[in-house]
Order: C-alpha cells, then sequence, then structure tokens
C-alpha cells in the first residue's frame, strides 16, 4: 500500500516538475531538447501498442508518421487550414491508411509481416516525392507561419516562443503514456498479448486475430500520426526523407527494443538515452568533451577525424547499442532492471 | 442426443488423404475418445473440427449449426474448444492472466474474468501457481493449464489433444481424475490418446482411426477386441 502512495506521489511530483519548467527555464535550447524528448517517447508509445504488446513489428511507422505530417502541413500550406483543424485530417488520413495496410499485411505473420511495413513505408515515401503538385516533391513543405491560436477574441497562443509546444509535447506525452495504461488494463491488452505469445493459441480462445491486430494498428497509427503532425508544425518543414523514410521507422522502433517492449516505462526510458545521445553526437559534444578532459588532441589527427566524422556516426553507434541491448539485455532495460529488482527481492529473502 | 456430427469429412493435402470420409456423433455428457496410430489424421480431424483447416469435403455439425469454413474464434464462441497436443502457454504472462484470456471469451470486465479464471485454476487445483509466469511451469502444469484456459471459454464441448502425452503416471492420473471430474460437470468431451489403459477408463465410446480412415467404433470393450484395431496397432500377425 506504502509502496503504490509513493509511486503516485513520486508520478505527480514529475508532472508538476514536468508542468512548471518552462516558467523557469528559458533557454530555447533546453526546451528544444524537452521538445525532441517528448516527441520521442509519444512515438515509442504509440509503437509500443502495436509492437510490444500486440507483438506486431512494424518497422513502417514512418507511414503514418508522414502521413499525420504531410496532410496538416499541406492543409496549411494550400489551404490555410489551421493545424489544430488539420492534425483530425491528418488522423483521418491514416485510419484509411493503417486499415489498407492491416488489411493486407495481417495476412503474414513474423519476418514476411515485417518486410511488408517495410515496403508500404517506402510506397508512401515515393508516392510523396513523385505526386509533386500534392506535396511539393523532394523540395518538401516549408510553413514559416503558424496562425495564432483564439478562442473567440482571446489569443491563447501565437507559437512564437517554444512555450506552447512544449506543453503540446508533454500533452503528447500524456496522451501516449494514458493510452497504453487503459490498454494494459482493459481486455484489449490480454488479447494483445495473447496474440503476441501465442496466435494460434488465441485464434483458439475465441479471439478476432484480424479484427484485434487492426484495432491495435489503427489505435497505433492515430498516435502515431499525431506526433507527426506535431514535428510537422514545430520544425515547420517536411520532406520525404525526413518524415517518411526507413531511419524514421527505425529510430521509432528503436526506443522501444533499447527501452524494453510492452512496458509503460520502456518507450520513456529508451527516449532518455536515445535523445541525449543523437544530440552529443550531431553537436559534435563528445568530441568536445574528449578535448576537454585531455583525451583527444583537438589539433591531431585524431581529434580531427573525430571532429569531422562522429556527428555522422550516429547510425553506427545505434547499431552497436542495439547489438549491445539484444546481447545482454533481450527484454530492454525495462526488463534489465526488472529482473536485477527480482534478485534483489529474491536475495532480500 | 448428439452434440456433435461429423459427417463424412475428408481433408487433402496435395494427393495425401490425411481424413477420409469419416463419420461419427458424438453424444451430449458423454466422453468420446479418438485413437489411432502416429500419422493416423487424429489431430487433422482436431483442426478440421474445430476451424484450423477447411474441411475439403463433408461437414461438421456442432448443436444444429454447420461450422464448415468458419475461423476458429467462431467456433470457440459457439462452444467447441480445443487444447493442444503441443502445449502453446502464453508463455510471458502469469498462469491467472493466461486462463483470464480464456474468460474474457464470454466478458468484457477484467473483474468478472479475473473471478472466472480463479474458479478454473481451482478446477485444475494450480491456486498455489497463479501469479507464477506459464513459460517457467513444468510440462505437467502446463498441460493443465490449457485445460483451465479452455475451460474459462465456458464450452459445452472440450477437445482435448493428447493431454497426457509426456506426462509421469502420477500426473497422467490426476488428468484422468480431471477429465472424470469435468464430465461430471455435464460437459462433453473429445479425447485424442495414446495411453490405452487411460483411454480406456475414461471413454464412453471410441473411434479408432487408421491411415485417415475410420476403422471402427465402438464402447472400449468392443474395441479392443476388435481383431481390426489389434493388428493396426501391433501388425497382422498378432490379430
Amino acid at each position: 500500500m506504502n509502496k503504490t502512495i509513493l509511486k503516485s506521489a513520486s508520478i505527480l511530483l514529475l508532472l508538476v516538475g514536468l508542468l512548471i519548467i518552462p516558467r523557469f527555464v528559458e533557454s530555447p535550447y533546453a526546451l528544444h531538447m524537452m521538445i525532441l524528448l517528448f516527441m520521442s517517447v509519444a512515438q515509442g508509445q504509440s509503437w509500443n501498442i502495436l509492437g510490444g504488446y500486440a507483438g506486431q513489428h512494424s518497422v513502417g511507422h514512418a507511414a503514418y508518421f508522414g502521413v499525420g505530417a504531410y496532410t496538416t502541413m499541406m492543409l496549411m500550406h494550400s489551404k490555410g487550414i489551421v493545424p489544430w483543424v488539420g492534425v483530425w485530417a491528418g488522423m483521418a488520413a491514416v485510419i484509411v491508411v493503417a486499415l489498407i495496410i492491416g488489411s493486407i499485411c495481417f495476412r503474414l505473420r513474423g519476418p514476411y509481416f515485417v518486410l511488408a511495413s517495410i515496403a508500404v513505408a517506402e510506397i508512401m515515401r515515393l508516392s510523396a516525392i513523385n505526386l509533386t503538385p500534392l506535396t511539393n516533391g523532394a523540395e518538401g513543405i516549408l510553413a514559416t507561419e503558424i496562425p495564432a491560436f483564439k478562442i473567440g477574441a482571446t489569443v491563447v497562443t501565437d507559437f512564437v516562443t517554444k512555450v506552447p509546444f512544449y506543453y503540446i509535447g508533454l500533452f503528447l506525452v500524456l496522451l501516449t503514456l494514458g493510452v497504453t495504461y487503459w490498454v494494459q488494463h482493459s481486455k484489449l491488452g490480454y488479447f494483445f498479448q495473447a496474440i503476441r505469445e501465442d496466435q494460434d493459441a488465441a485464434h483458439s480462445l475465441g479471439i478476432n486475430i484480424a479484427l484485434y491486430k487492426n484495432i491495435g494498428l489503427v489505435i497505433s497509427a492515430v498516435l502515431t500520426s499525431l506526433a507527426g503532425s506535431f514535428y510537422g508544425i514545430y520544425v515547420g518543414f517536411v520532406d520525404p526523407p525526413t518524415v517518411l523514410g526507413l531511419d524514421v521507422s527505425v529510430q521509432i522502433m528503436l526506443i522501444c527494443i533499447i527501452g524494453g517492449m510492452g512496458t509503460i516505462w520502456g518507450p520513456v526510458l529508451g527516449s532518455l538515452i536515445l535523445v541525449p545521445l543523437s544530440e552529443a553526437l550531431r553537436s559534435n559534444m563528445i568530441t568536445d568533451l574528449l578535448v576537454k578532459i585531455g583525451m583527444v588532441n583537438a589539433e591531431s589527427k585524431i581529434g580531427i577525424f573525430l571532429k569531422e566524422n562522429l556527428s555522422h556516426a550516429h547510425v553506427l553507434l545505434y547499431g552497436i547499442l542495439v547489438v549491445l541491448v539484444i546481447l545482454f539485455m533481450p527484454d530492454g532495460l525495462m526488463g534489465f532492471v526488472k529482473k536485477l529488482a527480482a534478485r534483489r527481492k529474491r536475495e532480500a529473502v | 442426443m448428439a452434440i456433435l456430427e461429423i459427417k463424412n469429412v475428408s481433408k487433402f493435402f496435395g494427393g495425401l488423404a490425411a481424413n477420409s470420409d469419416v463419420s461419427f456423433d458424438v453424444h451430449e455428457g458423454t466422453i468420446m475418445g479418438l485413437i489411432g496410430p502416429n500419422g493416423a489424421g487424429k489431430t487433422t480431424l482436431f483442426n478440421c473440427i474445430t476451424g484450423y483447416y477447411p474441411p475439403s469435403k463433408g461437414e461438421v455439425i456442432f448443436n444444429g449449426r454447420k461450422l464448415n469454413g468458419l475461423d476458429p474464434d467462431k467456433v470457440c464462441m459457439l462452444g467447441m474448444v480445443r487444447t493442444w497436443q503441443k502445449v502453446r502457454p502464453l508463455a510471458k504472462l502469469s498462469v491467472v492472466d493466461n486462463v483470464m484470456v480464456g474468460a474474457l471469451a464470454r466478458t468484457g470486465s477484467l473483474k468478472v474474468a479475473r473471478e472466472m479464471a480463479m474458479e478454473q485454476i481451482k478446477v485444475v487445483r494450480m491456486e498455489h501457481r497463479t501469479n507464477f509466469l506459464a513459460g517457467g511451469l513444468p510440462i505437467g502444469e502446463r498441460k493443465k493449464l490449457e485445460v483451465a484456459r479452455a475451460l474459462a471459454t465456458q464450452p459445452k464441448i472440450l477437445l482435448l489433444d493428447e493431454v497426457m502425452g509426456g506426462l509421469n503416471p502420477a500426473e497422467s492420473e490426476e488428468i484422468i481424475q480431471l477429465i472424470l471430474d469435468i464430465k461430471q460437470r455435464g460437459l462433453t468431451q473429445m479425447v485424442i490418446e495414446h495411453d490405452m489403459k487411460a483411454i480406456m477408463r475414461i471413454s464412453d465410446r471410441i473411434v479408432v482411426l487408421t491411415s485417415g480412415e475410420k476403422l471402427t467404433e465402438g464402447s472400449p470393450q468392443e474395441v479392443v477386441s476388435n481383431p481390426d484395431v489389434i493388428s493396426a496397432y501391433l501388425g497382422e500377425p498378432h490379430a
């Protein structure tokens, strides 16, 4: 009992902390990092519902991310439709796409499903490149100004600072966490996990496999599309490789593989590792650090090499990280933590 | 009354007839034994009955309703459920969660499902394992878990595929008692089994399959004294 109270209290405290951060932190860079973190958690959590709970390892979630982002951006750019309306159109479009993909790809199991999901995302990417009148092709869509959000005559926010984006991001995190919690504590969660553990057994126990896989996909895809729309509006630019590329799909999946699939906190942990890591690599922070502590001379060959190349090495490092996680903690960080806790409990007894 | 009617069921895989022209009835409240040498088509017949394969020919009629072409989940909802020869526990879920998945076929409420699941866990006497992960159970308990999970779907007929396979005599005896308990509660059962002693004890009637065809059908005494059955199991000279 005490433990539950402690847990609820610490979650509440964390939430309050996150809510008041923008009041004290003014650095746009710090807020930017938090927004990236929120986006990553939302993406990972969305994938987790289908991939982690229902065991359908989609490597094509860029399709839903990109369709959400593109729909919102296209409507804003060409029709002047405000994003908080466009988001709904994005979700509607994604539901249609998801049901088409689901009805085809869910006939396949295991690795064949994975391949089909990659193929579908690639079709989306190539369509975005080639349907130039609609998507502006490879150039992408740039939207520099977002109309102010008004209720009646009062301007709620004009999207000039990063603060409104911070709260939207936080809302997305809470939404995806909430949906995951609800799934885990409902019939859906049981059916999803039964399908993941043994599809034939699940089928024999009265579970309509095709129906529940599609429900999982639609929930997952809609949430991913929300993250996509948010990305588009926040960055103000979408083009095929950044929102529909294969590496977007892989990144979304990695969050869960590293953090722990099929757990509520796995994607949060995964994001806490991946987002700072990718930022440290991108900004050359690691090289600078090595120089600072005197391990590497900035003028030496190694120093120059690192400075020039380490920032492009994030894919390599991701690869190494995945290999390490799969070898040493096959259930992700969350699984590793649980195992340690169980061991401690045993030893205490 | 016949709760399940198998009428001239055949199943072909390419040129191979795994079942050909098999017919028999299962009567309500009884236990039907299904025996036959390896490869006789027993499991294939289960698959045809429960919707995993559509029969190539013939009809499966359950409670007066034709099942051909219905998916396994629909068959389960109509009240027919099977267990697996090669057990299929939901390994990363606890015992009670496994059984709850079955119970959730009949209710949307987790609370009600948990109560239903606990009831079936008691029936198979696994209360002490309630919160164990199913993947960590020994084979005897996995088999019992299969039965509990199937019972939780509130079936009218239970199909058990070699539920004693790989068990030691004490464990087998436990399963025999379990099957008889379930019969006491009025549930119809169809049992595939290799252990002749066990099948003789529990069955009201027995169907013998060999090479996909029905060899004979009758009471346990009739079946074991039938020379065709003996030759199918032990070869011609022993008949």
